[in-house]
């Protein structure tokens, strides 16, 4: 009897409430439907970000703590309208929400949930070459230990997510 | 996010004339109400007045972002000011403020108008990105800088 082999058993989709992630979360759901995976959504509450704004003096203290606040509560909706979408296709999705630096808590979820595939949406532009080294979603391709699939093509992953 | 989605010519206004602080606040507020979906304008000056009071939103090189969270907006709101001559705005390093980015978001928001915030910080760092702005002539100009550098065109711009 020989064991089958699983390449993906189960994925992480990174989702940051940008219109990129949402078509992420649509082709992780379509891929997880049809290959038959374990998907869990990550939204992090980008805690470096404030933390620099505010040792810019852009924010004050109370400030931060107040958008630290809001942007958890933006991170439990859109990780609600993920779970919402998975169910429209009868995909469950888990959802995971952490606070920290993006790369590295994404990083730690792929390990602690021992998932073989990061599933992300198109990077995020970059200002400069300096820059790029800096961008997020970069940053998270650098880091993370497993595959990583990063997705494009909004309109086609519309029609396939609206076709399953 | 692309701050060139939320700003356009008319989002722009070369040549300021407030002298002070308030002066500054409110014009850029009364062309958030002439180009923006703006349902009180006192409400959202007291908001960005408010927040002025807690810590100047005067940062280095001649730049301010007053900002605020405002129910008065129906979605992330931004408007851009250049005063050549400059003004006391408090700036951390006690020098005039020339560019001036006021920024007002719904509290449901929060998200986009952080990122648009740190996006500028970033921006603003590029020393041909300020001058290229300080210089505008025209609200075109201001707007076409932010493209070029959100295109990934900062270092030559």
């Amino acid at each position: 009897m020989t064991n089958e082999v699983k390449p993906i058993s189960k994925a992480l989709l990174y989702v940051d409430g940008s219109e990129s992630s949402i078509t992420a979360a649509q082709y992780a759901i379509v891929l997880s439907k049809k290959y038959g995976f374990s998907l869990k959504a990550i939204y992090v509450v980008n805690d470096t970000l404030l933390t620099e704004l505010l040792g810019a003096k852009v924010f004050v203290k109370m400030e931060k703590m107040d958008y630290e606040r809001d942007l958890e509560e933006d991170g439990k909706r859109y990780l609600n309208y993920v779970v919402k979408l998975g169910e429209r296709k009868g995909v469950k999705v888990q959802t995971a929400l952490r606070k920290g630096i993006v790369h590295e808590e994404i990083s730690r979820e792929v390990e602690e949930s021992e998932c073989s595939l990061l599933i992300q949406g198109e990077l995020g532009e970059v200002l400069s070459l300096r820059d790029s080294f800096y961008e997020e979603g970069e940053r998270i391709l650098r880091k993370v230990s497993c595959a990583v699939l990063v997705v494009k093509n909004k309109k086609n992953v519309d029609w396939l997510y609206d076709s399953i | 996010m692309k701050l060139t989605d939320y700003v356009a010519p008319e989002h722009v206004k070369i040549d300021l004339e407030g002298g002070n602080k308030e002066e500054i606040i409110e014009e850029l507020v009364s062309l958030l109400v002439e180009t923006s979906d703006v349902s009180d304008a006192d409400v959202i000056y007291e908001a960005v007045m408010k927040r002025e009071r807690e810590g100047s939103t005067g940062l280095e090189k001649g730049v301010a972002i007053p900002h605020a969270k405002s129910d008065a907006v129906k979605g992330l709101s931004v408007v851009i000011g250049v005063s050549r001559e400059g003004v006391d705005f408090e700036a951390q390093d006690g020098k005039p403020s020339h560019l001036f980015f006021l920024m007002v978001a719904p509290t449901s928001e929060s998200g986009p108008h952080v990122q648009a915030i740190a996006k500028i910080v970033k921006m603003i760092k590029l020393d041909k990105f300020r001058k290229k702005l300080i210089e505008a002539k025209k609200p075109a100009d201001v707007v076409d800088a932010i493209a070029r550098v959100e295109n990934g065109e900062g270092e030559e711009i």
